[in-house]
């Protein structure tokens, strides 16, 4: 019996481990086998204007209106080069281009998704350089803030489309009077007008989330994660901020995004901090709207508040640019153009990369879009080195721990920039 | 002996009673959920406590049946349960016969060393899985799906049924083998039968772990029309129905009502399997 | 014993062996593999095997945290199954009551919790009941007119959440495993043991618990490492990225997790897998031994049927 086992484990092994050598020489093999015929019938075809259709498949975790929008328009532009477009919605896509970034039979074209993994997945050697497809000139009408976003080890990864910030929300029929330009004014008003009882709040954030509490982080000059990619939890300034959101915090009930937004949503809470992706559930729930710049308000070290710009953008996986580089290149041109942007912020409140967008009379009189660039101005984009992965967690345990659990702040920085410290080395 | 029926009557009562308010205490997370689901927007979420929303509506069920493909995923978790369960069962009521039925060396062994490989978090799997299923040419395929599902639920298979064959007396057995039946013959025309409950109770279980999985459903699945019902709605929680708490709720519960009516219908025949009296010891 | 004979039963669970043997088996020698190479972020490509030096840098993370993960997990294990099992065992013997006419009715209503997938029970209870704002936990006693509950802020009362959620999801299952064991009880023990004069705790004792022993044997053990390896319960409710709510129980699993898995570093996280499969492998070679002695004990009971065979 024992032996029988053993075989099967054997037998079990070599095939695993056949599988594993077999496995890269086939994906070797296979790609650039579709990449020859694909790009040398293009070739040839270019002169006899002759396309072959091509289909793209773009992964996206965005929201699907706004990812409609792109889509239409990409379609509607690239008919005549036979070019379509597919976006699709994938819930967790780190994870599933960690899986799929190599497997060009099932993995996407492009995917569509905030700046701060193009370290990670550049790192990783899954992604080709978009100036590897189109030349630089395509990038000229573009923000540099978002280009810069998406530049790793000074290879440009990723194509900006749209960028948001946080920003100040306020429901017009809930307020009173004029919205503050400081932070303790906003704090007098919080307290003057919190009944946590009775479940009626001013203004909700989620405080103990990262990007939620960057305004005040940055604002105070401390650090997540420094450019060198050093974490910076226990820094001075760091601390400072914490401690200032604290006293916001016990006015903000949970802070867990669901509850932070349907408190808005349903007029209970009278003002929130967040995004664009809030503004079509806000819309539904019939809320009289007003926007306000996060970097209008100040603090008391005379500072403004300064929220991360987060840049939504395409990067190209490494075989497709292989394989499809001449379509991809027409699609990265069009989603630099300025008909995308302006459309994008047209419809669904964006605010565009390209910067000739905002000349469209439209554009420029739309107010939230107008009031994320300016503070897009100000902000700094988040890191995107690869570090900054593992920085969440602690950095929102330690937020929690302070906020919700009441633990020592000097305490609990400590613990979780060791824990920092411990996961980035993990990584190597 | 009338003194003897109150007290009877009075106990039955009382049993009632305690299973009513079990019933109650289970389901109020589930009444809530399906107070939610009745109400137009959120607003049941900051009203007081109550199991009545004031102006139900049947909307937020529309909107899923009709918005969202929930009858293709419905269709594809059919699919993944009954090929589950056909693959599963079919290999493990073999091998829970062979065993409970033979004596032969490394069979206990065996046995113990499955039990430790189920122990093996199955989340760790994925990556393994991921690479060999690329090969196989297996991803994105319900047939590569159906593998992993049978293959997580076979040791469980084989342990729970082997538990009940071994409760079979032997003798019912050995009076079919002098008739001359061989042993797979026997395994159909004399241990399922009696094993009815077992089969349909790890039967169930199968087709429940199915029906809920979605982590390997949205990863080996890469198109919405594939998805599973879990899986869809694993998807879509992170957009339309993580902004509408009421759509959530909806959908929770028509998940689950499918798997309701099975089990509803099954009760039957487990109880009939169980009281045919072909157990005795 | 005959040469045709001696093949039989591997010939019979071979479909059963091969599918585990691809599925089970084939990721685990793959992760022990991995954990034998460089494999992370900066060479996801061009790994190679670098030897134990994975283990060596997992052992170091066997400190003071995963000791305290590993008694926090043994606890909970241990309080969840008694728990579990002291109480479907209770609700079965009710539903076996002769004359409960609705005994159908409630066990459906009873099944209902295990009907949900987990992942959508659990948000569930963290907006529907746990939640400070708009939690029917915190809806009752703004009710009552005391204050709010942060239920999972704190790791004490997060731990008692997570434990009755998980009885919540759980016991279904139990219930219904418990009650075709009872199904299967002849009905003339009970009889008999009447007659003897036995009562109600005495027949429980002596003819109820011994003969489903065995039968819910199989179901118990697995059961048991299910809430071993309970993560997605402590992860949704309390650490959710992005919905971190200040508790910080950590199960070996989550620990794991946390420490290991979300650095990418594949390499590093197989090394730490495969030590915690060492360790539940240790932890279950104690329960293996309670499974032999149940078995031999129906062995016993059964008169030795078995030797025949």
């Amino acid at each position: 019996m024992k032996k029988i086992v053993k075989a099967m484990l054997c037998v079990l092994l070599i095939m695993s481990l056949a599988g594993c050598s077999r496995n890269n020489t086939v994906s070797s093999v296979k790609e650039p086998e579709v990449t020859g015929s694909e790009t040398g019938e293009n070739q040839d075809s270019k002169e006899a204007t002759e396309t072959k259709p091509v289909e793209l498949k773009i992964w996206h975790d965005g929201d699907e209106a706004i990812m409609g929008i792109i889509q239409t328009s990409l379609n509607e532009s690239l008919k005549d080069k036979k070019i379509t477009v597919n976006f699709e919605k994938k819930a967790g896509l780190t994870d599933q281009i960690k899986l799929y970034g190599t497997d060009a039979a099932n993995g996407p074209d492009m995917y569509l998704y905030a700046h701060d993994s193009v370290g990670m997945f550049a790192e990783m050697g899954i992604l080709a350089p978009i100036t590897d497809v189109i030349g630089d000139e395509s990038l000229s009408e573009l923000l540099p803030m978002t280009v810069q976003a998406g530049t790793y080890k000074e290879k440009k990864y990723q194509l900006p489309v749209y960028f948001e910030t946080l920003l100040f929300l306020y429901n017009k029929d809930l307020w009173k009077g004029e919205v503050p330009n400081t932070t303790e004014e906003l704090y007098q008003y919080m307290k003057e007008n919190t009944d946590t009882a009775a479940g009626t709040y001013a203004v909700v954030n989620q405080h103990s989330t990262a990007y939620n509490v960057s305004p005040f982080i940055n604002g105070f000059g401390g650090f997540i994660l420094s450019a060198e990619g050093e974490p910076g939890l226990n820094n001075a300034a760091t601390k400072e901020a914490i401690d200032y959101n604290k006293k916001f915090a016990a006015l903000q009930a949970d802070g867990d995004y669901n509850t932070v937004t349907t408190l808005f949503n349903e007029g209970k809470a009278a003002a929130i901090i967040g995004g664009p992706w809030l503004i079509s559930g806000i819309k539904e729930a019939g809320i009289n709207l007003g926007y306000k710049s996060l970097a209008d308000f100040t603090l008391p070290n005379g500072r403004n508040l300064a929220p991360f710009a987060g840049v939504q953008g395409v990067c190209v996986m490494k075989y497709a640019a292989e394989a499809k580089k001449d379509a991809i290149g027409e699609v990265l041109k069009t989603l630099a153009g300025k008909e995308l942007g302006a459309e994008l912020a047209k419809k669904s409140n964006c605010a565009p990369a390209n910067v000739k967008a905002y000349e469209d009379t439209e554009v420029a009189a739309n107010e939230m879009v107008v009031t994320m660039k300016q503070t897009a101005e100000t902000a700094q984009p988040m890191p995107n080195i690869p570090q900054l992965t593992v920085m969440w967690a602690p950095t929102e345990s330690l937020l929690a721990a302070v906020n919700k659990s009441g633990e020592d702040l000097d305490k609990a920085a400590d613990k979780y920039q060791q824990e920092a410290l411990t996961a980035i080395a993990d990584m190597q | 002996m009338t003194k003897h029926k109150v007290r009877k009557a009075v106990g039955y009562s009382v049993l009632n009673l305690v299973f009513l308010c079990l019933c109650f205490l289970g389901l109020i997370p589930i009444l809530y959920a399906l107070s939610l689901s009745l109400s137009s927007g959120g607003g049941a979420l900051s009203s007081g406590i109550t199991f009545l929303p004031s102006n139900p509506t049947l909307d937020n069920f529309k909107a899923i049946i009709t918005e969202e493909p929930f009858l293709i995923w419905l269709k594809n978790s059919f699919i993944l349960s009954l090929g589950t369960m056909v693959i599963a069962m079919g290999v493990s009521v073999e091998a829970a016969y062979a065993f409970s039925r033979f004596r032969f060396p490394g069979r206990g062994g065996v046995l113990k060393l499955l039990l430790l490989l189920n122990a093996f978090p199955q989340i760790l799997s994925m990556f393994a899985l991921f690479r060999l299923f690329k090969e196989l040419g297996l991803l994105n395929r319900h047939l590569g799906l159906i593998l992993i599902y049978a293959g997580s639920m076979c040791i469980f298979g084989i342990w729970n049924m082997k538990g009940y064959f071994d409760t079979i007396p032997l003798e019912i057995e050995e009076a079919s083998k002098i008739d001359g039946a061989g042993n797979l013959k026997l395994l159909a025309a004399v241990i399922l039968p009696l094993a009815r409950p077992a089969i349909i109770v790890t039967s169930v279980m199968i087709l429940i772990f199915v029906w809920n999985e979605y982590l390997f459903a949205t990863t080996f699945m890469l198109s919405e029309g594939s998805y599973s019902l879990a899986g869809g709605l694993y998807q879509l929680q992170t957009g339309d129905y993580g902004r509408s708490w009421s759509m959530f709720s909806a959908a929770a519960i028509l998940v689950s009502i499918p798997i309701l009516i099975i089990f509803f219908f099954i009760q039957k025949y487990m109880v009939s399997g169980l009281t045919s009296g072909g157990v005795k010891g | 014993m005959k040469g045709k004979k001696k093949y039989q039963p591997w010939l019979y669970s071979s479909p059963a062996m091969i599918l585990i043997g691809i599925i089970i088996v084939f990721p685990i020698l793959y992760t022990g593999f991995i954990s034998l190479t460089n494999m992370n972020l900066f060479h996801w490509l061009d790994y190679r095997v670098i030897g134990l030096e994975n283990f060596k840098r997992a052992l170091f993370k066997v400190d003071s945290g995963f000791l305290k993960a590993l008694l926090t997990t043994l606890l909970w294990t241990a309080v969840n199954m008694a728990l579990q099992l002291v109480l479907s065992y209770f609700i079965a013997l009710g539903l076996n009551a002769p004359g409960l006419k609705l005994r159908r009715l409630y066990k459906t209503l009873l099944m209902f919790p295990w009907a949900m997938p987990a992942y959508v029970s659990i948000l569930l209870w963290r907006v529907g009941m746990f939640n400070t704002e708009f939690g029917l936990f915190n809806k009752c006693l703004s009710a009552l007119g005391l204050s709010k509950v942060n239920f999972l802020s704190e790791n004490i009362p997060a731990f008692l959440s997570c434990m009755i959620l998980n009885l919540w999801m759980a016991l279904p299952f139990m219930i219904m495993m418990i009650d075709g064991a009872l199904q299967s009880i002849d009905k003339c023990y009970y009889e008999s043991a009447k007659l003897d004069g036995a009562g109600f705790w005495k027949q429980n004792l002596h003819i109820t618990i011994p003969f489903i022993k065995p039968i819910m044997a199989p179901a118990v053990i697995m059961t048991t490492f299910t809430t071993f390896k309970q993560f997605d319960i402590f992860y949704l409710l309390t650490m959710q990225k992005g919905a971190y709510t200040g508790a910080t129980i950590q199960t070996i699993i989550t620990y794991a997790h946390q420490n290991a898995f979300v650095s990418n570093n594949y390499g590093l996280s197989s090394a730490v897998s495969i030590i915690i499969f060492g360790i539940i492998i240790a932890l279950s070679l104690f329960t293996n031994r309670g499974v032999k002695e149940t078995g031999e004990m129906a062995l016993r009971k059964k008169g030795g049927a078995y030797d025949k065979a």
